[in-house]
């Protein structure tokens, strides 16, 4: 916002958007116009004419004087005084009324150059305030800026600016004392006391001025200078200005200094205004004078800035000489600076050389000297700008605080979980952290290394930001820096959860987050998988190498199933034989899969345990699989992957157990009518199907040779318990019928058949005792076709004597059965007679002969 | 051969006892004082099982404290882990 | 292997105690109170347990053995190693 309508865009300005220039009449603003800002007119207009009279070094009886003046109004002041109110009222009618002046006489403005204290002529000045900057707005003169960035510092350089008052020393503290006479003259000094304004006191002053005022525009009041009128309006100060009240922009300056000292800081928005009017001096001038402006300037830019003052000094010695009135083109507000320029010169060169307008005059040694202060000024001010560029909103260490802050807060939440110990908690600890960066980027942690967050980032930051704002070189840098900060803290959020993917750790071990497939563990139990079974001390294994133990069985059956599944898979992913034998690739293709096929297959074996030696009292391991329906379900499954030679080493084996299969030795027949339990008869007959039909394969591939081997085998074994069961008797019954059909066949070598023989009938020796028991249960019982299949097979290869001995052995069951089956329903007694007439029929005879 | 019958022999986690139990009939302790016997036909990691042939007996304590059973038998049973206690091989009757 | 380093400590770590007890006899409380004592054969990161030669208590009194017990985990309140 441009307050004064000036161009902030204008070329040679300092930095506009920096605020400063606009922010420098806001100042004044908080302090003095709270109620208006006809407050700041009015109080003008009660100090024309009596402003100069009053001396600045009688300050400390301001509050005598401000008594007296109050006490003239018509309106006593008393100690109840009402700052505000009425006097806020008073001051509106006024300022009213000013502006409608204003208007009304636009003219006007140029022509009252004299410094009547009257209203119009405040008026007057406002408006010429007003349209002079407007004029000026396109002139290059860039110190203004300069200027803003003084009011802007208004609060920490406050001891710079001080300094820079004593300075300028050179010029008198007190603006010269106008004579009494000379009462434009005089007013300098009441202006610069406006500027300063806003101790309580002043504030105060000047409220009761307005009131004056109000009472009476015309009558000067004798208001002491500490009543300074609200100096935020440059109206007012343009006025002084234009009465010729002779305050030279430094000198002003330098009073308001001084002065602004001892009210506090106030003032210093006070001097700030000041300068707002040197420039508005000047800026007339630029058309005419610009290369008394360039010259004078120590060269560099900022100097410029600085310059202001000198400009105007300049402009207005060049006023002066070159123009003693304004010309014609000038904006209505331009004549009044010849007044003010005469003014100025008129009261000041009494006073100090090196000072205002009157440079022009000066000798070359003041001169010097003056630019030269001018000069350190300049620089001091430039400093003061950039360092207060953003005061108001945030001191760089406020950023930086709030930066570390916010990063602390960063690191805390997503906290590394691999930090230990005094180092993590240091490390989140804010207190420390800035205790860290107090005592200074030097200090090293050598032994207690941050973690890599904090390290490569916190606490990096904490060192750079103090060295660097020890340089003044923070404020520009936040943002860049923030935003590294910030990336990195990303980083450092993307790179942790890599080390610990969805996985805690807690106490329990290692804790993981579950999803469906995989329900969440709780433990993380360490497998000893290498600790042989020998060193647990429990007993959890010590029967696995005990053909029988369950476990191991079923352990043993689950390996099966596995290698089976692998088999099976293996097979279907088997390659197509190679067409030819040039196709290398399908050769090799194949040969690979033999060889893994071949590795199945041993590995197939092994787990069937088919070698596995019997330990005493107990079942081979094999024969033990097959006392498990799972493992009599998987031969057919086996013996598919098997060689012949495999199968048959299995059909061997069964056979030499023969009587140690729990289908065999579990489920003996009974006389009486006692059932096997439902679990049993259902091993039986899974037994049947799954297993006799894979030997009837395996054993229907077998020579007589070996067919009679088999026999042997069993020979070796207790054939009772073998006959007594109904496995037993059906293993039977298909070993003589494979021979049968062999011999049907026209197979066997003579000597096999010789050895047959021999078999045969020391076996048919072996069973003839068992062959009256072989019947499950009483006649009544049924279901006993499987021991009338043995029979025949016998009767088939039975000599004659054989025949008689076995119709000796069952003659009770078949004519029982006969009997039975007279009471039986036609056709069950069909089956039943059939049944024996598959015995009766092997060895020649019916039962039709019995009935 | 050893080398397979180490890799067999250890119950290397307490669901390769289940996995043993496999196509063998199971007794199965179910929460809420109920219990099943069947064969044990598939389970996964939750413990869902699949029995057959299932025998459910549901132990019902009266006002007297007298407890008394309950059978149902099931064809076919899918058994929800959450509601499983205990899985032990049934004693063989044989 | 993460608990690797406090395991060797001896039985500090549950997963190290539970590993070590392994074919020691145990007894195992459930939440609804019942009490199985065997030799535990396996234990996993469920806490699902496998005991061996169980026994079943129920309040107190011996209520029936089994060969092998498998017990699903999230019944188990604690393992105690006699």
């Amino acid at each position: 916002m441009s307050f004064f309508g000036f161009d902030t865009t204008g070329p040679g300005r300092h930095n506009p958007a920096a605020a400063g220039f606009s922010q420098a009449h806001n100042p004044f603003a908080g302090l003095s116009n709270r109620e208006d800002e006809g407050d700041a007119l009015e109080f003008e207009e009660t100090y024309d004419g009596l402003g100069d009279q009053l001396e600045e070094t009688g300050d400390a009886f301001n509050d005598d004087t401000f008594g007296d003046t109050a006490g003239l109004d018509s309106a006593p002041v008393g100690k109840d005084f009402d700052f505000f109110g009425s006097t806020a009222k008073v001051a509106n009618a006024f300022e009213e009324e000013h502006v409608r002046f204003a208007r009304q006489q636009p003219a006007v403005k140029a022509a009252p150059p004299a410094p009547q204290p009257g209203p119009s002529h405040v008026m007057l000045q406002h408006s010429a305030f007003q349209s002079t900057s407007y004029g000026y707005a396109p002139q290059p003169t860039a110190h203004k800026p300069v200027r803003t960035g003084y009011e802007k510092y208004s609060n920490e350089p406050v001891a710079e600016l001080q300094v820079d008052a004593a300075l300028w020393g050179v010029a008198p503290k007190k603006p010269p004392q106008p004579s009494p006479a000379a009462a434009p003259a005089a007013q300098p000094v009441p202006a610069a006391a406006s500027r300063k304004v806003l101790s309580l006191e002043e504030v105060e002053a000047q409220m009761r001025a307005q009131a004056k005022k109000a009472a009476q525009h015309a009558t000067p009041s004798p208001a002491p200078q500490p009543q300074a009128p609200p100096p935020m309006h440059y109206d007012q100060a343009y006025e002084y200005q234009q009465h010729a009240q002779a305050h030279l922009p430094q000198q002003a300056d330098h009073l308001r200094h001084d002065q602004a000292f001892a009210p506090g800081h106030a003032q210093q928005h006070v001097t700030i205004l000041q300068r707002p009017h040197a420039n508005q001096v000047p800026s007339p001038q630029p058309p005419t004078q610009p290369s008394g402006h360039r010259q004078q300037p120590s060269g560099s830019m900022q100097p410029t800035k600085i310059l202001q003052n000198p400009n105007r000094l300049s402009g207005d010695a060049a006023r002066i000489g070159v123009r003693q009135h304004p010309t014609p083109t000038m904006p209505a507000a331009h004549p009044a600076h010849p007044v003010h320029r005469q003014q100025n010169s008129f009261s000041r060169q009494p006073q100090i050389i090196t000072h205002p307008s009157q440079l022009a005059q000066l000798s070359e040694e003041e001169k010097a000297a003056y630019l030269e202060q001018e000069a350190k000024r300049a620089k001091r001010n430039h400093k003061i700008f950039l360092m207060s560029r953003d005061n108001g909103i945030m001191t760089p260490q406020d950023k930086s605080f709030v930066t570390r802050i916010q990063l602390q807060q960063l690191v805390s939440a997503t906290g590394n979980p691999n930090e230990h110990g005094t180092d993590e908690s240091l490390a989140e600890d804010f207190y420390y952290q800035v205790h860290s960066q107090i005592q200074g980027s030097q200090r090293q942690h050598p032994n207690q290394p941050l973690n890599n967050f904090a390290q490569t980032y916190l606490f990096q930051t904490g060192s750079r930001q103090g060295g660097m704002r020890r340089h003044h070189r923070g404020p520009e840098n936040h943002v860049q820096r923030m935003e590294q900060q910030v990336q990195r803290a990303v980083e450092a959020a993307k790179n942790k959860p890599k080390n610990k993917q969805l996985v805690i750790e807690g106490s329990l071990g290692k804790i993981s987050f579950s999803n469906a497939k995989t329900p969440k563990p709780l433990l993380n139990i360490k497998r000893a998988e290498n600790t042989s079974e020998a060193n647990r001390p429990g007993s959890a294994h010590k029967h696995v190498h005990h053909g029988g133990d369950r476990k191991s069985e079923l352990r043993s059956i689950e390996r099966i199933y596995s290698t089976l599944m692998q088999m099976e898979d293996h097979d279907r992913n088997m390659p197509p034989p190679p067409s030819n034998d040039a196709d290398n690739e399908a050769i090799q293709k194949f040969v690979t899969w033999n060889s893994e096929a071949q590795l199945l297959n041993n590995k197939l074996w092994e787990s069937l345990r088919v070698h596995d030696h019997q330990d005493n009292g107990h079942v081979h391991p094999f024969i033990a699989l097959m006392s498990y329906t799972k493992g009599m379900k998987a031969m057919q499954r086996i013996t598919r992957h098997l060689t012949h030679e495999q199968r048959t080493t299995i059909l061997t084996l069964i056979v030499v157990n023969l009587d140690s299969l729990e289908v065999v030795r579990n489920a003996q027949v009974t006389p009486d009518a006692t059932q096997l339990n439902a679990a049993m008869r259902e091993n039986v007959e899974l037994f049947s199907v799954a297993v006799m039909s894979t030997l009837f394969t395996i054993l229907n591939e077998l020579d007589l040779d070996l067919v009679a081997g088999v026999l042997g085998l069993v020979c070796t074994r207790n054939v009772d318990v073998i006959g007594k069961s109904r496995i037993g008797a059906s293993m039977l019954t298909m070993i003589l019928s494979r021979a049968e059909i062999i011999k049907h066949g026209g197979g066997g070598s003579e000597q096999a058949w010789r050895a047959w023989d021999m078999t045969h009938t020391q076996f048919f020796d072996l069973i003839e005792p068992t062959l009256p028991h072989m019947f499950p249960g009483p006649v009544t019982a049924g279901d006993d076709i499987y021991v009338w299949q043995l029979l025949a097979a016998l009767g088939i290869g039975a000599s004659p004597d054989q025949q008689q001995r076995l119709v000796l052995a069952v003659k009770d069951r078949v004519m029982d059965t006969v009997a039975l089956s007279k009471t039986l329903p036609a056709d069950m007694a069909a089956q039943r007679l059939q049944n024996v007439n598959l015995f009766m029929r092997s060895i020649g005879l019916d039962v039709e002969l019995l009935q | 051969m050893a080398e397979a019958r180490d890799e067999g022999s250890a119950v290397s986690e307490p669901l390769d006892l289940v996995r043993l139990l496999l196509d063998e009939v199971v007794c199965v302790k179910l929460r809420g004082d109920r219990e099943l016997k069947g064969r044990l036909h598939a389970y996964d990691s939750h413990c869902n099982l699949v029995l057959g042939d299932v025998e459910e007996t549901i132990y019902v304590v009266d006002e007297e404290d007298d407890e008394e059973t309950v059978s149902k038998k099931s064809e076919m049973l899918f058994v929800r882990g959450d509601s499983v206690v205990l899985i032990s091989p049934h004693a063989r009757t044989f | 292997m993460e608990n690797g380093a406090v395991t060797q400590g001896e039985g500090k770590d549950p997963s190290g105690f539970l590993s070590e007890i392994i074919g020691n006899p145990v007894t195992v409380k459930l939440n609804s109170g019942v009490i199985y004592k065997g030799e535990l054969q396996s234990v996993d990161g469920y806490m699902n347990i496998a005991l061996e030669k169980t026994e079943e208590y129920v309040n107190g009194a011996k209520r029936r053995t089994y060969g092998d017990a498998f017990v699903r985990g999230n019944n188990v309140m604690y393992i105690s190693a006699d």
